[in-house]
């Protein structure tokens, strides 16, 4: 950065502060931080003042690793990503000010307005990136757990599993649902599974479809499918539908089903003496 | 390319390791009837463990197998369909209804000889 502006910004050091500090009390509600004590905002502006200001000093372009830990800090403390963009934006609008009433020509006050917003942008370009890149790592994370925890084929007898269903089916989770039951079912050698819908709240067409689907495909690898956990409800949704689930047997409960399992294996429960 | 049908008993035992053409299906479809007529044999086991790919005709084949098979008096079991050739010919909108299937060759002769001897 040309040294000229780096003097003047360091000799108007003060001014600027205070203008910053009022720009930023101006826009405080809207990063919803009403609830942070005066201090503790003033504290913090004061910090990221001295950070960009730091930039200046250290005439780079782009965040220093106090910053972007400070970025971090704040994002992880709940507060918005916008505040930082904000206070290098106030700041931005400030300098540029601060350059104008300083009796330049124009010529030179356009030059040094480029440099500027060449100083800034890089910098506000990398942390809105690195953000970004957090939040992505986080939902991916996620949908990885969920999916861990979406389709799980349990095994409970010899021969016999069980795969519970909670929640809505989409297209996405019936090929999961289908992929782990199928592998599943190799896997335990299971010659019965139990498809548990208890807790699938809607049964619609395309619902039925993918479990019919799941049901043919786990009869092609040479298992058997027992639909059960149909509420009162779901029997008159698929009726009223008129989805036909005739070719492979339904039962109301996972007990009931699970004792057709077992006399489909050959085995039945005894209560003992 | 044949394929090769044994005899275990009064079963016939087809284990194929290849990719199946359309050709090779045709001709096998052909040994396996001529075999039961010559060996009286009363179930047969088909098993497709190491078979990853199953397209619409060989589908229709093996379907026709098993039907042609049942009017010979002879049972046929499918054993060994692996996950993804399954979810190929669900995709496919193939449910090979009517064929019985078992998980491996082992379940699939306890389920002809239950049918057979029940």
């Amino acid at each position: 950065m040309d040294k000229l502006v780096i003097q003047l910004l360091n000799e108007s050091r003060e001014r600027i502060y205070t203008r910053w500090m009022d720009e930023m009390e101006r826009v405080r509600d809207e990063h919803r931080l009403q609830s942070i004590t005066d201090a503790a905002y003033e504290e913090t502006n004061k910090e990221l003042f001295e950070i960009i200001y730091t930039h200046i000093e250290q005439n780079v372009h782009k965040p220093t690793d106090r910053m972007t830990q400070f970025a971090e800090h704040l994002m992880k403390i709940g507060w918005r990503l916008s505040y930082i963009t904000q206070g290098l934006q106030t700041f931005r609008r400030i300098i540029l000010a601060v350059l104008l009433d300083a009796n330049q020509s124009n010529d030179k006050v356009y030059s040094m307005y480029d440099e500027i917003d060449r100083w800034i942008d890089p910098i506000v370009n990398q942390l809105i990136n690195e953000s970004a890149k957090n939040w992505e790592n986080t939902v991916s994370i996620q949908k990885v757990a969920l999916q861990e925890l979406s389709a799980p084929l349990i095994p409970v007898f010899e021969n016999i599993s069980v795969m519970p269903l909670i929640g809505t089916i989409d297209t996405e989770r019936a090929k999961l649902i289908m992929e782990n039951l199928l592998t599943g079912v190799i896997k335990h050698r299971s010659q019965v599974v139990l498809i548990d819908i208890t807790g699938v709240p809607v049964v619609d067409t395309m619902v039925a479809h993918h479990i019919i689907q799941a049901a043919e495909a786990v009869r092609l690898v040479g298992a058997q499918c027992i639909l059960v956990g149909i509420r009162p409800e779901i029997a008159q949704t698929i009726v009223n539908l008129g989805i036909d689930l005739g070719q492979f047997p339904t039962k109301s409960t996972l007990f009931k089903g699970m004792k057709t399992a077992l006399e489909m294996t050959k085995r039945k429960m005894i209560e003992i003496e | 390319m044949r394929i090769p049908i044994l005899k275990l008993n009064q079963y016939l035992l087809i284990t194929i390791q290849v990719d199946l053409d359309d050709k090779t299906a045709l001709q096998f479809q052909e040994d396996l009837l001529e075999k039961i007529h010559e060996t009286g044999a009363k179930g047969v086991v088909i098993d497709l463990t190491s078979v990853d790919m199953i397209d619409s005709f060989i589908a229709k084949v093996l379907g026709d197998v098993v039907r042609m098979s049942n009017l010979m008096g002879a049972k046929v079991v499918l054993t060994g369909i692996q996950p993804a050739v399954a979810i190929t010919l669900i995709d496919l909108g193939i449910m090979m209804k009517n064929v019985p299937t078992a998980l491996d060759l082992e379940q699939g002769l306890e389920k002809l000889q239950q049918e057979l001897g029940g």
